[in-house]
């Protein structure tokens, strides 16, 4: 139903003109934003920061300047509580450089240039576990939230192949065969990461990368059997021909990170989604996405169990 | 059957009392066409005693023995006049309008006085001659766009068909076509209304105080009666116009007996695309058309039997390919519907109106890329039937009862999806099956001279039955699961009265005093994602989960007139309850309705709405119009939407004002003008925005707490007509003299949005730039819809 949106949108862009207007919104209200995540042998990683008003300044200091400093976080695994510690970009504990690049989308080197500060341990026996629950508790100017994550049984993908698309016979998607386990609820997640690298000698892809759409659940298909493909994300640069836009090349090596998350998390991804392929649009009802947080925080406590394979552009 | 019997046991007290009367009925019709006139006046001056014809031209009118001047008055301002011998029961079925210079400048609305002689209250009647008059949006005649201009009823949104009655939604308007349901009154997502003017005959609005003959919605009647066909000759007529063409053909099936009538429409808004779409383009294959065609037979069997036989189709074909993505979609939608109705009269007190109607809605959406197939379908199916009397007992009342009768078949989603080889499991279509019966009863009499009362009662009753299978969602710890309903199952069955009564107090200086109460149930849904009109939007029936909409109505009104009835005022103040309305969840989505329940989705709660409504019409001379102002708030109150806590209305509008003059120059030009001023519509905006894992995200603020620009809009028209006659020389004479011709024209010419007024259709933040780049922006834009719009159509008649 996306698409008679999209349709309808299109037959009021022919008709419709469109100009920035000033207009009063009442209602902002300053929220913490909890942005934390533990997955499969990797320890949890929270950042801290603040809502900002509509009409508020968007440049990145502006945007530097809303992380918050100085909270109390703990995650629990059930048995054991484990206590996270401030550390900052200007002075990342070794090895958790790549890490904290990549959740903040940049490279490390750029790293180097932002002052921001997160949350972590990185005591190895709080590291994600599959079928492991792990909550997560904030303690901030006398406010405390808490979310609780599992990190499911990974369902892997049992094939991983490329093949040219339609005429084209050096670009096409990346496929993939999915077996999904019937009889129970199962939300993915893809990501993909090209590793070869350009002219420079520079990764393609510096991290991973969420394809438009990412998340889905077995609704339409639980317990079967099934190939599917995604695009290439990076694919829609400037200078690309339109008939290889969004297409991965003859000769790519992407790795491919297929997640399984759980229901609550499902729900906050897929409203996600929908709200970033939707806003703005007057036929999706506006909808604040919901959490997995206590405490009336923004934000999430993501727990992901990934597969990860490689798949190799060649037919 | 004890109603029923109660009923009788009613009538016949009434007739006791008037044995010795007699009563003169039968039915007025025009003398140039033959059509049966709405609305006529049978007004005896004599002993102050009147009736006024039905929708199907009938009057009986109970007198003393005599022998009486009787007027048959048409708009207040032509009268034919007939001396009647009264000494028995009378059956005088009267042409009009065969003195009269010309028939045709005769309004057919004769209801000039019932502005405070009736006990109408919140009811107004277009004619549709007006209507072709006024400014038209791309040159189409539009019925819905006018009855936008009243006071009390809003427009969803610019050029939308949607209409909102004293803070009721799009759901709760009954619209009748020949006393058939239309469920989707549109065309072009909304833009133009499904009823061609050309085959329209009369327009009823009952915003308030709905009399018991009505039911099954909450806020309005909308009652569109077809043409039924020209029983004098064979006449054609047509137009010709910017985006759309149409032709009408009546004549009679036997002189005076009988008659039909068929009238097409078609847009060609696809030949001009395909036009403006070069071949070798990837969206070559994308196109956009509506028709409609409403075709209508009736025949008079004899002095006592009439019949109807009437038809609507009308279908939207939208296509849109990319052959480069190797995607296209199909998106038909429409209407079919059908009535068949028996006029019969038993005696010169008894009339009978029998129908039988077949409603029928469908939507499909079809989209296919690469090998990936997907088809959505939905619609709404009623077969109803429906017998309704009207009963004059004595010139002191009118008797209306009868019983109503709609079998539902609703498929709010059905969806298969396919890829390659693999069918995904999308459930077995949804079908809900159920059942919506009343039965009613109303006495329109006069207590005394100056007081009149209409007071009815409806019952009405709805079963939800099976087939039927109940999904329950799990959650974490839960399964999913489902019960199954077998055929015939009744599932859940609501009932309940319905009181109506209004009144009339007549006051001396040829004003009036009119209140009213009504109560209603609604046993059917309009489920929408989206915040205008759309065809998406799902009808859903009541079920045990979705209970029917309550709605209760008061209100009161001074009406006057001046100008010996040339100028109608009134005044009216109204307050209206809504219980058991519907809304989606937050956070639902279209896919959500897949394999579940819609009602599983949805969340319930109540609304209310009061105001004043001002309006002043003048009725006749070269200037005529209307102009209407009111003033008005509507809330909504859901547990489960914006924390529990009271939100304005989608449509709520604080001020609502509309202007329409009409200025007949001479019989060569008409000009005309309708100017509208509204508050803003609300909605829902984000009040901050936060970022996770690199994504921005928004947060909105309270349900429809932001209020867009006003609206506010200036269309003007002129239409030119041809020449009536043309000149000939008399053969015998070798005089000049002049000669009617037999084909007319006119050309309308209409400029919509005159001042070029950037109207907010809606707003929305947009962000753009890279937050690394330092370059990121989020700005609010305002999305207008449609500039000036010039327009010309050229209309023919022969």
């Amino acid at each position: 139903m996306k698409n008679t949106f999209i349709l309808f949108c299109a037959i009021l862009i022919t008709f419709s003109c469109t100009k920035e207007v000033v207009i009063d919104i009442p209602g902002f209200e300053d929220q913490l934003v909890i942005d934390g995540s533990i997955e499969t042998g990797q320890p949890p990683f929270v950042l801290i920061s603040r809502s900002k008003d509509i009409y508020a300044p968007t440049d990145l200091q502006a945007f530097f300047n809303s992380f918050v400093s100085g909270a109390q976080l703990t995650v629990s695994d059930g048995t054991t509580t484990f206590d996270l510690i401030e550390v900052c970009s200007n002075n990342l504990p070794p090895g958790s450089e790549a890490t904290v690049a990549a959740l903040l989308g940049v490279s490390v080197a750029e790293l180097a240039n932002i002052q921001i500060c997160g949350y972590t341990s990185l005591d190895p026996l709080i590291f994600g576990q599959i079928g492991k629950t792990y909550t997560l508790t904030v303690t901030n100017e006398g406010e405390t939230y808490t979310g609780v994550t599992e990190i499911v049984e990974p369902t892997p993908l049992s094939n991983l192949y490329w093949k040219p698309d339609g005429d084209l016979t050096t670009h096409g998607y990346a496929w993939a065969t999915l077996s999904d386990p019937a009889n129970q609820f199962d939300g993915y997640k893809w990501e993909a990461q090209r590793i070869n690298t350009d002219i420079n000698g520079d990764l393609l892809d510096v991290s991973f990368i969420e394809p438009f759409s990412p998340v889905f659940d077995d609704q339409f298909f639980d317990g079967l059997t099934f190939d599917f493909f995604y695009d290439n994300p990076q694919g829609y640069e400037d200078g690309v021909l339109e008939d290889e836009a969004g297409l991965y090349a003859l000769g790519d090596t992407v790795v491919i990170k297929f997640s399984k998350m759980d229901r609550n998390l499902y729900e906050f991804m897929e409203k996600k989604y929908t709200q970033l392929s939707t806003a703005g649009n007057p036929f999706a009802t506006p909808t604040n996405i919901p959490n997995n947080l206590s405490g009336g925080a923004l934000g999430v406590w993501a727990g992901y169990s990934p597969s990860i394979d490689t798949l190799i552009c060649q037919p | 059957m004890k109603l029923f019997y109660s009923i009788l046991f009613l009538l016949l007290c009434l007739s006791a009392s008037a044995q010795d009367n007699y009563t003169l009925s039968g039915y007025v019709t025009n003398a140039q066409d033959g059509e049966t006139m709405i609305g006529v006046k049978v007004f005896i001056p004599s002993i102050q005693k009147g009736a006024i014809t039905n929708n199907y031209g009938f009057y009986s009118l109970t007198v003393p023995k005599g022998v009486y001047f009787v007027e048959f008055r048409v708009g207040g301002q032509e009268t034919e006049t007939k001396e009647l011998d009264i000494s028995k029961d009378l059956r005088f079925d009267f042409e009009i309008g065969s003195n009269f210079q010309n028939i045709e400048e005769v309004v057919v609305d004769g209801k000039a006085e019932d502005n405070v002689k009736s006990t109408k209250l919140g009811q107004i009647e277009l004619d549709i001659d007006d209507v072709k008059k006024l400014p038209a949006f791309m040159g189409e005649v539009d019925i819905i766009k006018t009855i936008q201009l009243l006071p009390g009823v809003s427009s969803a949104a610019e050029g939308g068909q949607g209409f909102y009655v004293r803070g009721g939604g799009p759901d709760q308007n009954l619209v009748l076509l020949d006393e058939a349901v239309v469920y989707n009154a549109a065309h072009l997502f909304g833009f133009f209304s499904v009823f061609n003017a050309d085959a329209v005959k009369s327009v009823n609005l009952i915003k308030g105080g709905m009399p018991a003959n009505f039911g099954g919605r909450m806020s309005s009647v909308l009652e569109v009666n077809m043409n039924e066909g020209n029983k004098k000759r064979l006449a054609v007529k047509g137009g010709i116009g910017a985006i759309s063409s149409r032709l009408t053909v009546e004549g009679p099936l036997k002189k005076d007996k009988g008659s039909f009538i068929v009238s097409a429409r078609r847009t060609y808004i696809d030949v001009i695309m395909k036009a403006a779409i070069p071949e070798s383009s990837p969206f070559s294959g994308s196109s956009y058309f509506f028709y409609d065609m409403n075709a209508k037979l009736n025949y008079t069997l004899g002095k006592k039997d009439k019949i109807f036989l009437s038809g609507y189709y009308g279908k939207d074909e939208f296509s849109f390919g990319n052959t480069d993505d190797n995607f296209q979609v199909d998106m038909p939608w429409g209407n079919g519907i059908a009535a068949l109705r028996w006029n019969h009269i038993f005696n010169s007190k008894l009339f009978m109106n029998v129908t039988s109607t077949v409603t029928d809605y469908q939507f499909s959406f079809i989209s296919a890329q690469d090998e990936f197939r997907f088809i959505l379908n939905s619609g709404i199916r009623d077969f109803g039937g429906k017998i309704d009397f009207t009963y004059f007992p004595n010139t002191r009342h009118k008797v209306k009862f009868g019983l109503d009768y709609i079998n539902h078949t609703f498929t709010p989603v059905s969806v298969s999806a396919e890829n390659d080889e693999t069918v995904f499991d999308t459930g077995t279509a949804q079908k809900l099956k159920s059942h919506e019966s009343a039965a009613y009863v109303l006495d329109e009499f006069d207590l005394t001279e100056n007081i009149r009362f209409n007071a009815g009662l409806r019952y009405s009753m709805f079963q939800h039955v099976g087939p039927f299978t109940r999904f329950i969602p799990g959650d974490i710890s839960t399964p999913d699961s489902s019960i199954t309903y077998n055929k015939g199952d009744i599932i859940q069955f609501y009932h309940g009265i319905e009181p109506r009564i209004s009144m009339r107090w007549s006051l001396p200086d040829n004003s009036s005093i009119k209140a009213g109460y009504s109560f209603n149930y609604q046993y059917v849904h309009l489920t929408s994602l989206s915040a205008v009109s759309l065809p998406t939007d799902i009808w859903y029936p009541t079920t045990n989960l979705a209970k029917p909409q309550r709605g209760w109505q008061t209100s009161l009104g001074y009406f006057k007139n001046f100008l010996n009835n040339k100028l109608e005022t009134s005044v009216e103040v109204y307050y209206k309850g809504m219980d058991n309305l519907i809304e989606y969840k937050e956070g639902a989505l279209p896919g959500d309705n897949i394999n579940n329940n819609t009602d599983n989705l949805l969340v319930f709660g109540k609304g209310w709405s009061y105001g004043i409504e001002f309006f002043i019409k003048k009725t006749a001379g070269k200037f005529t119009g209307w102009a209407g102002y009111t003033l008005s708030k509507t809330d909504r109150l859901f547990a489960d939407i914006n924390d529990g806590n009271p939100y304005p209305a989608k449509y709520d509008r604080r001020h609502d004002l509309s202007i329409v003059g009409m200025y007949t120059l001479n019989k060569r030009w008409v000009f005309s003008a309708a100017f509208i001023y509204a508050t803003g519509n609300t909605l829902t905006l984000p009040t901050s925005w936060y970022v996770q894992n690199q994504d921005l995200l928004f947060n909105y603020g309270a349900r429809n707490s932001t209020r867009m620009a006003p609206y506010h809009r200036l269309d003007i028209s002129a239409t030119w007509y041809g020449k009536e006659y043309k000149d000939k020389t008399d053969l015998e004479t070798g005089e000049i003299i002049q000669v009617k011709k037999k084909l007319k024209t006119n050309i309308a010419f209409s400029i919509y949005n005159v001042y070029n007024r950037s109207n907010p259709y809606f707003l929305y933040v947009d962000n753009d730039g890279d937050f690394l780049a330092g370059d990121f922006e989020i700005k609010v834009k305002q999305v207008t819809l449609f500039p000036i719009i010039p327009s010309v159509t050229w209309n023919f008649e022969f």
